[in-house]
């Protein structure tokens, strides 16, 4: 029983509205049951792609029944900052801040009462109606 | 010839009997035609006076009137010169009634289909008004449907608009459109539950004909050639093609979709009935053909037992207990 890991790419979509090229990776391992996550994204470091790791994105990878084969969805996009939030948390390079919500509304309520120039940010109207 | 020699000299006891039946029959005919004739010559003065004003009726009828007079005069023509005693071979009148007769049968199929409508104006220019169950009486009110107050409240209208289904339109904000009307006749609906029950049979009569049963026995007692058919996957079933679409729609979106617990329960009972040779044994219900009533195998249809089963077991428990 071998231990190999074939990688195989399937569907490759470039994407201009989206600015990434969209691929389905079916990957082949005839000795291991499944793989592991951590192992999944090593491959993204992987000197056939030409672009930094940290512009690509492997995803959704479900094991096909008999444990021999294994399809998921992978992610290249052009530039760096355009990944879905959820995704960059699951790889730490996202941190969301950590504001309340209550405080927040009471901080535009404060600049209501007060005025326009009641602050450095003056707060704007945002409402649908107009 | 023979024939015609023994027709000519019938026996003259028939001759006897015959004779005073066709006296008398002689004498009504005459008696019908004077009174026949009385009642025609009254029709025409009517129709001459203008009794009987037909230019804002249908045109149809005013057609299928003209032909019939048209008919009556050939055949009355007819007639007249047979019982003059001359031949009717090459008469002109016949190949004229022949083409008349022909326009009006095909004219028949139109009338069946003007039937209802005319019986319907019919009865409401006898009686005055709409009968009571018209059914035109219910049909849909788009006038009601139209807020009556400013623009802002247009947004409710489009829930309420897929009551008048026949229209293929929706409200659009702004200014309402004008209401056209489907081109649709209304044809009254009467299938009596015999009916009904008859186009079941004949329905499931031909789902057990296209059966492999019947489909076997037809092949061994028929000449043809056996026929090889570009066959389907013969272990295709519903699930593995739904696995297939579902596949297919993943990769293309590039998402994974949840799978619900009646699903994933649908793909177990596929995959157990699968490995148990289930089908072997069971083959499709032709009791259509034989008379006999359908009975269900208890392994076929579990579906319904388990629908009983949930409807008991609908309190808030329950709930959580499906999670």
């Amino acid at each position: 029983v071998n231990d190999t890991v074939t990688i195989r790419p399937r569907r490759l979509m470039t994407s201009r509205f989206l600015q990434n090229k969209q691929i389905v990776i079916d990957v082949l391992h005839p000795g291991k049951a499944e793989l592991r996550k951590t192992d999944l994204n090593h491959f993204k470091s992987h000197k056939m792609y030409k672009t930094a790791p940290d512009v690509i994105f492997v995803f959704g990878f479900r094991t096909h029944f008999g444990r021999s084969k294994t399809t998921g969805f992978g992610l290249c996009f052009y530039a760096k900052g355009n990944e879905s939030k959820h995704r960059l948390k699951k790889h730490s390079l996202y941190k969301k801040e950590k504001t309340s919500r209550k405080q927040n509304k009471e901080g535009k309520n404060r600049i209501k009462s007060k005025g326009a120039g009641a602050g450095a940010t003056p707060w704007r109207c945002h409402s649908k109606l107009r | 010839m023979k024939g015609s020699d023994a027709l000519k000299m019938a026996a003259p006891e028939v001759l006897e009997s015959d004779l005073p039946l066709a006296l008398s029959l002689l004498n009504n005919l005459q008696e019908q035609v004077v009174a026949v004739t009385a009642q025609i010559q009254a029709l025409t003065k009517k129709v001459q006076a203008g009794a009987y004003p037909t230019d804002k009726g249908l045109s149809f009828l005013e057609v299928k009137d003209q032909l019939l007079l048209m008919y009556l005069m050939d055949l009355s023509y007819l007639i007249l010169d047979k019982a003059s005693g001359s031949s009717l071979q090459e008469h002109p009148a016949i190949l004229r009634l022949v083409e008349i007769r022909t326009v009006l049968e095909k004219l028949r199929p139109l009338d069946q289909k003007l039937k209802y409508q005319i019986d319907k104006l019919v009865r409401t220019a006898v009686t005055g008004s709409l009968s009571e169950n018209d059914p035109l009486r219910f049909k849909p009110h788009p006038s009601n449907m139209i807020s009556k107050l400013s623009s802002e409240d247009e947004d409710d209208e489009e829930t309420e608009e897929g009551q008048s289904g026949t229209s293929g339109k929706k409200a659009t904000k702004g200014a309402p459109r004008k209401y056209i009307p489907p081109r649709l006749v209304p044809v009254h609906y009467d299938e009596t539950e015999a009916e009904r029950e008859k186009k079941l049979l004949e329905r499931a009569k031909k789902r057990a004909l296209s059966s492999s049963v019947i489909r076997e026995l037809k092949e061994q007692y028929s000449d043809a050639p056996e026929e090889i058919r570009d066959s389907r996957h013969p272990h295709a079933t519903r699930q593995s093609q739904e696995d297939q679409h579902r596949i297919k729609y993943e990769e293309s979106m590039m998402v994974r979709l949840s799978v619900s617990k009646r699903e994933k329960g649908r793909r177990r009972r596929a995959n157990a009935m699968s490995s148990q040779l289930h089908s072997l044994t069971h083959f499709s219900d032709i009791s259509a053909l034989t008379g006999g009533t359908p009975h269900l195998d208890e392994d076929q249809n579990p579906i319904k037992k388990r629908k009983k089963m949930l409807k008991k077991g609908r309190k808030k428990k329950g709930f959580r207990r499906r999670r």
